[in-house]
């Protein structure tokens, strides 16, 4: 069994790249987004059973936060005021994000998954709670409608 | 690229360890003596290392023994920070705060280092005189171990064991260090 290193060692090695990560993901709110992902990555921490691939790891986490984050977002905005306007724009994805806007919001995230975070067809069905067959058939769906968009 | 602040840092800290989830705490400090880190457990000090020794091992101990989730904050540890600035700058003459001595593996430099605690400050001990504390007179040589090993120097006063030779003796942190620890509390060092 390899030992879990201690989890700070974690935090000050990939911490600046989690939070451009929580950035793409989340715009402003990626603070809130990494320090929700921080503290529920020290809560499965100490139960993970081998030490390996943590950086990836840390990033699916940060991930899931950022995507609780949007759900939880649109629940509120379902009120008097306007949806808040997407913040990418001020990052240096800002491109990927307004070619992607007159997406739903699930084909955005299909495509941020696979062409931002690079994650592969299984990586992208954990992050979505799908299967694989499903997350490829959410990422092709999403790249034809865009097609058709442009076209 | 905006590095990650010490703010959001000390806000995931602090809600770990209102939630329970901190199996140590960790600071760096420095100090007259050099930056030391210092680590917290559940039950007290476990560990103060000198910068001679590299961080990552002295937390991966931590980690081994306490759990992996060491958690770096100065807010939460500020009592500790202040309480050993304070002795090391000369404003305090006191210098008690709990220590956990789960680090010190073997039972008889367990017991070395508890007798150790109650040498008073200013006072010194010879390493025959401790081992003979700790139960064991003939084990001076364990004790100069016991002493060499001792995972929380300063708190465990490992600085106040002195050769019978009346001569300065050896410290895990230098002997420079072992002196101004000494001339800190007025005792005349050779």
């Amino acid at each position: 069994m390899n030992v879990l290193p201690p989890f700070w060692t974690l935090v000050e090695t990939h911490g600046d790249e989690l939070l451009v990560h929580a950035r793409r993901l989340a715009g402003d709110d990626a603070e809130d987004v990494l320090q929700d992902a921080l503290l529920r990555a020290l809560r499965a921490y100490p139960k993970l059973r081998h030490a390996d691939h943590l950086r990836a790891w840390l990033y699916r986490v940060t991930t899931s936060a950022a995507m609780d984050h949007h759900r939880s977002r649109k629940r509120e905005v379902v009120t008097d005021d306007p949806p808040a306007p997407a913040t990418f724009d001020a990052y240096d994805d800002g491109a990927f994000e307004s070619l992607i806007e007159p997406l739903n919001e699930t084909a955005r995230t299909a495509l941020r998954l696979r062409f931002v975070d690079d994650l592969d067809y299984e990586g992208i069905a954990t992050e979505l709670g799908c299967s694989t067959v499903a997350a490829r058939q959410r990422v092709s769906t999403a790249v034809r409608t865009l097609r058709e968009t442009f076209a | 690229m905006t590095p990650l602040s010490e703010s959001l840092l000390e806000s995931v800290a602090a809600a770990a360890v209102r939630e329970g989830l901190a199996d140590a705490i960790f600071t760096r400090l420095s100090s007259p003596i050099g930056r030391l880190l210092v680590v917290q457990g559940p039950e007290g000090l476990v560990r103060i290392a000198f910068p001679e020794e590299a961080e990552d091992h002295v937390l991966a101990e931590v980690a081994g023994a306490l759990g992996p989730n060491v958690i770096g904050s100065d807010r939460e540890l500020a009592g500790e920070r202040d309480a050993l600035s304070e002795y090391l700058e000369g404003d305090a003459t006191v210098l008690d705060l709990p220590v956990d001595l789960r680090l010190a593996h073997a039972p008889f430099r367990r017991a070395v280092l508890e007798q150790l605690r109650e040498v008073p400050r200013g006072e010194t001990v010879s390493y025959g005189q401790l081992a003979a504390r700790a139960g064991n007179p003939k084990a001076s040589r364990a004790v100069g171990t016991a002493c060499a090993r001792n995972p929380v120097p300063i708190v465990v006063p490992c600085h106040r064991v002195l050769p019978s030779t009346g001569k300065l003796g050896n410290y895990a942190g230098g002997p420079e260090r072992k002196q101004t620890l000494l001339t800190l509390e007025g005792v005349r060092t050779p």
